[in-house]
């Protein structure tokens, strides 16, 4: 479908916004930039394992701050209990949340595409009634403390600028490792079941098997992303991961377009900055989340980055030949639909 | 602890003239007693969450929508009835209020934006998701996030043979159990429930027949919306609110709807009233920290064996 040079040309907007990036800390950001920055590329890992499921399978998690609180309390535990560091949780954070992905996803994915995301959410909120439960093994509702440090070859890693280079190494990794999967046979595959999950099925395509795969590679990410978040919150509790985090989650993928490399950092910076940038307190910046998700559902169904890109083309593309509007519009519904 | 009442006071005891000391029978029937609280209380709850799964499954039935912000629907209705009582209205015509501020509220919703997302639920499903951030981050700005409460309507007590009842749950199922039936009376009885029906099975041929599905549509769902507002007027006449009750209800609603089969009507009130029973279960045993796991572990274990639910659903509207 793609050449291989026009796929590497997919991927070098997004390298070349994260290389910029790798300058925030030289231009002499505030510390609460740096932070506000740090959990921004901490949810864009995560986002990025949402983009495989949502964008390519599209299948939708509303459990999904769940799998990154899985890899967020496996770190936590690790280091309590065997005294295992940073380097070895980033790898068991991201197959135990895959492993529970896994489980969720067996169940959940044998009932129709409807009623995935009202078990994701279920599921989501089990294991935050578990984890509230779970006495002094997971810290009940006061959760859990972390203080192990983070090394880098003899070097402490702690600090936000060190931090923000390690969060900004894992963005690169997992936009990456994205790319690598959308260009890949297997992302074709996803991107056959979620155009027509009949026809999929009816070429030799495990439809349930890959779907529940997506669902498992997604949360590999998000338990990256929940070790990620561990080590720099050093304290994390069971409502982090209930069902608001993970509405935000899936607001970030819509709102940046679930579908283009560029979709999460987009989704995930916006999300983050803006209430900083317009000088809001939590309460209103909510209610713009909340405007600005239903707003672009309705007016650019494919999130802000692809609506933008709609609308260049429309004003400097104009040499091409439009297509008929009947034709444009079918063509909208088939691939904003699922 | 007062001894068993006489025989004729309820069946529920078994008088013991012989046998264990009359200590352990008192034991045994305050247990029994408790037991009984506890299912009470678990189905004034579970009528909430019934008029919730109701509302969720004809709207789901009809549009295909599945609106998550149902819960916060139920929570502006408690909104409406704690601001009617704060200014000195009586609970009664304070629930009639939050009825209608929510029926009104859902007309707007739906005419303004899930009009917009009927030909993919998809996208009316993530609009909902925005709706529950907004309308609950709305109170919190005009209001605060701390619990809120009403007097308790209705404060009798009564003690039916050593059971003490709490009037004011009484007052929540009967009102459910009237609207539950009046709302299936309507959708099995009533010519526009048979036009309601002919749409959700096939809504283009129900259209050519004349029936004006669009404003069954909107009419569902302010149906639903009202359901919801009514919910929110009982559910804080029981408990404290927060801007944040509407999260759990929303989701033991959509268990509950779930469970009976969504779409279905009579499958969202039988599993409304097992949900019921099995959390007071729980509570009577002492497991009251688990109850919030129930709906979702019953909800998970039907769907992994019974995918369409108990009584079977629809998988919504077809679309073409």
């Amino acid at each position: 479908m793609n050449t291989p040079l026009s796929s590497l040309r997919s991927l070098a907007p997004a390298l070349v916004v994260l290389a910029i990036l790798a300058f925030v800390p030289a231009i002499g950001a505030s510390n609460r930039m740096l932070s506000l920055a740090i959990s921004a590329g901490i949810n864009i890992v995560a986002l990025y394992g949402l983009s495989v499921l949502f964008g390519q399978t599209g299948i939708l998690s509303m459990g999904h701050a769940a799998l990154v609180g899985v890899g967020a309390y496996a770190a936590a535990l690790l280091a309590r209990d065997t005294g295992i560091g940073f380097w070895l949780a980033l790898p068991i954070g991201g197959i135990a949340a895959a492993a529970f992905a896994a489980v969720i996803g067996v169940p959940s994915l044998r009932v129709s595409g409807h009623h995935f995301v009202i078990m994701t959410f279920a599921f989501g909120q089990l294991l935050t009634i578990v984890l509230t439960n779970g006495g002094d093994f997971t810290g009940a509702a006061t959760g859990l403390d972390l203080q192990l440090p983070v090394g880098f070859f003899g070097m402490r890693a702690d600090d936000l600028v060190p931090y923000y280079f390690v969060v900004l190494a894992f963005v690169t990794l997992s936009a990456i490792a994205s790319w690598a999967i959308i260009n890949s046979p297997y992302g074709r595959t996803l991107r056959a079941i979620r155009e027509n999950e009949k026809l999929a099925a009816s070429l030799g395509i495990n439809v349930g098997r890959h779907k529940i795969g997506a669902f498992v590679v997604s949360g590999v990410f998000a338990g990256v992303s929940g070790v990620l978040l561990a080590y720099f919150l050093r304290h994390i509790s069971p409502s982090q991961f209930a069902s608001f985090p993970s509405i935000y989650l899936a607001l970030m993928v819509m709102i940046g377009g679930a579908r283009l490399l560029l979709g999460p950092i987009a989704g995930g910076i916006l999300v983050s900055f803006l209430p900083e940038v317009l000088n809001l307190d939590p309460v209103q910046s909510r209610i713009l989340y909340g405007v600005c998700l239903i707003a672009v559902i309705l007016l650019l169904p494919n999130g802000l980055i692809a609506g933008l890109a709609d609308g260049w083309q429309r004003l400097f593309g104009a040499s091409r030949k439009q297509a008929p509007s009947p034709a444009a519009g079918g063509k909208h519904a088939s691939e904003a639909g699922r | 602890m007062r001894l068993p009442p006489g025989p004729c006071a309820g069946g529920t005891f078994i008088q013991k003239t012989d046998g264990p000391p009359v200590r352990s029978a008192q034991q045994r029937n305050r247990a029994v007693d408790i037991l009984i609280q506890q299912i009470l209380n678990g189905l004034s709850i579970a009528s909430v969450i019934t008029l919730i799964a109701v509302g969720v499954t004809l709207i789901f039935g009809l549009t295909g929508i599945i609106n998550f912000a149902h819960g916060e629907f139920l929570m502006i209705g408690s909104i409406v009835t704690w601001l009617a009582v704060q200014a000195g209205l009586s609970f009664y015509l304070a629930l009639v209020l939050a009825i209608l501020a929510v029926g009104v509220m859902g007309f707007v919703l739906e005419r303004g934006l899930f009009r917009f997302t009927l030909t993919r639920p998809t996208n009316g499903f993530i609009v909902s998701l925005g709706l529950i951030v907004v309308l609950q981050h709305i109170v919190i700005f005009f209001y605060d996030p701390n619990q809120k409460s009403i007097p308790r309507p209705l404060t009798g007590i009564w003690d039916v043979a050593g059971v003490r009842i709490a009037s004011v749950r009484v007052m929540v199922i009967l009102v459910t159990i009237a609207v539950v039936a009046l709302t299936f009376v309507m959708v099995t009885r009533s010519r526009y429930g048979r036009a309601l029906r002919a749409a959700v099975d096939d809504r283009d041929t129900a259209a050519l027949m004349g029936i004006p599905v669009r404003r069954y549509i909107t009419g569902v769902f302010v149906l639903g919306s009202a359901l919801a507002g009514l919910g929110g007027a009982l559910l804080i006449a029981l408990f404290p609110i927060t801007p944040f009750t509407g999260g759990t209800m929303v989701m033991k609603g959509f268990a509950v709807a779930l469970i009976g089969g969504l779409g279905n009507l009579t499958g969202a009130v039988v599993a409304g009233l097992i949900l019921g029973i099995v959390e007071g279960f729980s509570a009577g045993y002492g497991f009251s920290a688990w109850t919030d796991a129930y709906s979702f572990a019953l909800m998970i274990l039907v769907l992994l064996f019974r995918p369409n639910g108990l009584f079977g659903g629809t998988s919504g509207p077809k679309m073409a």
